[in-house]
């Protein structure tokens, strides 16, 4: 089957803001919503990959070091994220160890791998199934948000946990860590235009 | 002459879809989900706006969670994790949390409520396209819905060794929630990009 028409192949761009279809070439200037126009974000793999190269690197330092300090009774404890998750299992709660290991640990790392796999299909044109490396894209950028849930759940435990030697949650080096990595994975997957996925495909079906 | 419209993630060339309030129209190359009218979505968007923010008040100042250990109690609302994150000199987590469970859920709930106000008394003001390409991008970053999550993975944590008792401010931040969740299925970017070119046409005649 022949590649069908692209907006694109048939002169026109697509506004990113408005959606308003607008003749290649004419303008800079989006009529409807005044931003600004441009076929592909092309020279966003750049940033795409200086984002993920930054966040792999936080990754790291996010897992190593205590997220938050634990005192209870005089005795204080470091929990890293993966500590965290074991106080969870060692609770019996084993629903919410996954849903934290899964939120805290597998969405970052899926989210880094994944955009490393979007970014070289891309730079090498891969022929690849554009369908399913666009579902990869969306799960990327539906997920990503969810991994701010041990930030909140740190940020509510260290406001309500405050009764010096009884009781008393302080943050950890490695949630600011965190937070970044969240941070700059959405801004990664913000910054990618699956529309690339498809441009270099030769065919479709 | 036939009206033209892409779409933004395979940049596939489709004719303008007339898809009927309560239809889903997808993309037949990539499955996106092009837009999904709603009947009297202006309306809703309003309605669900100003009623989010009512309850932003309540849910922002009246006591989310108390715990008791030992006998001493502590309550704590939305804004008490910020605060003691911040005497900790965490501050860029303080900022993230405070912008992604506090700032940005308002500034969402007062960019919907202008534009759907403007579109629903067909005032046109120059602002309302600003308005429009704000709310796209800030969209994400408002994260109630995970907040609430992590609420839940907190008191998990402190079933252990504290008694939770729930606040008013807590019902509050669910309504707020299901409001949220709510606008965002009514709050249809395609439907309300048409709505504003059509009204800034109707303007200029
Ligand atoms: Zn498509």
């Amino acid at each position: 089957m022949k590649a069908p028409a692209t907006a694109l192949k048939q002169g026109f761009i697509r506004c990113h803001e408005c959606g308003q279809l607008i003749k290649a070439n004419t303008t800079l200037i989006c009529p409807v919503c005044r931003s600004r126009v441009s076929a592909r974000r092309h020279q966003n793999l750049h940033l795409t990959a200086a984002l993920i190269i930054s966040s792999l690197s936080l990754y790291i330092p996010a897992n190593i070091f205590p997220i938050m300090t634990v005192t209870e009774l005089g005795a204080t404890a470091r929990h890293t994220i993966a500590g965290g998750i074991a106080a969870l299992i060692h609770q019996d709660m084993i629903p919410i160890a996954l849903l934290v290991l899964i939120a805290s640990i597998l969405v970052p790392l899926l989210k880094i791998l994944g955009i490393t796999l979007l970014l070289l299909c891309v730079h090498f044109k891969w022929q690849v199934d554009a369908l399913l490396f666009t579902r990869l894209y969306r799960i990327i950028a539906f997920v990503g948000r969810w991994s701010m849930l041990d930030i909140f759940m740190i940020s509510i435990l260290v406001g309500l946990v405050d009764l010096g030697g009884v009781a008393s949650v302080i943050a950890g080096p490695a949630a600011t860590a965190f937070a970044a990595v969240v941070v700059l994975t959405m801004f990664a997957a913000k910054s990618f235009d699956p529309r690339l996925i498809w441009d270099h495909q030769l065919s479709h079906d | 002459m036939p009206v033209f419209e892409a779409c933004p993630e395979c940049d596939l060339l489709l004719n303008q879809s007339k898809a009927a309030p309560g239809d889903k129209a997808h993309c037949p190359r990539c499955g996106f989900l092009l837009h999904r009218p709603h009947k009297h979505s202006i309306e809703r968007t309003l309605a669900l706006s100003a009623a989010g923010l009512v309850l932003i008040v309540p849910a922002n100042l009246l006591p989310m969670l108390t715990i008791k250990i030992l006998g001493k109690t502590q309550e704590g609302t939305l804004w008490s994790g910020v605060s003691a994150l911040l005497k900790e000199d965490m501050w860029a987590v303080a900022a993230m949390v405070l912008l992604s469970s506090v700032a940005l859920p308002v500034i969402n709930l007062i960019l919907a409520f202008l534009i759907s106000f403007h579109l629903f008394a067909e005032k046109f003001n120059r602002r309302i396209m600003v308005w429009m390409r704000w709310y796209q991008h800030l969209f994400e970053w408002a994260m109630i819905e995970v907040y609430a999550l992590g609420i839940i993975v907190a008191c998990v944590k402190l079933s252990d060794m504290a008694d939770i008792k729930f606040g008013f401010g807590l019902y509050a931040f669910i309504g707020l929630l299901m409001i949220n969740t709510l606008l965002a299925n009514e709050f249809d970017n395609y439907t309300f990009w048409r709505s504003i070119t059509h009204l800034s046409k109707r303007q200029r005649v």
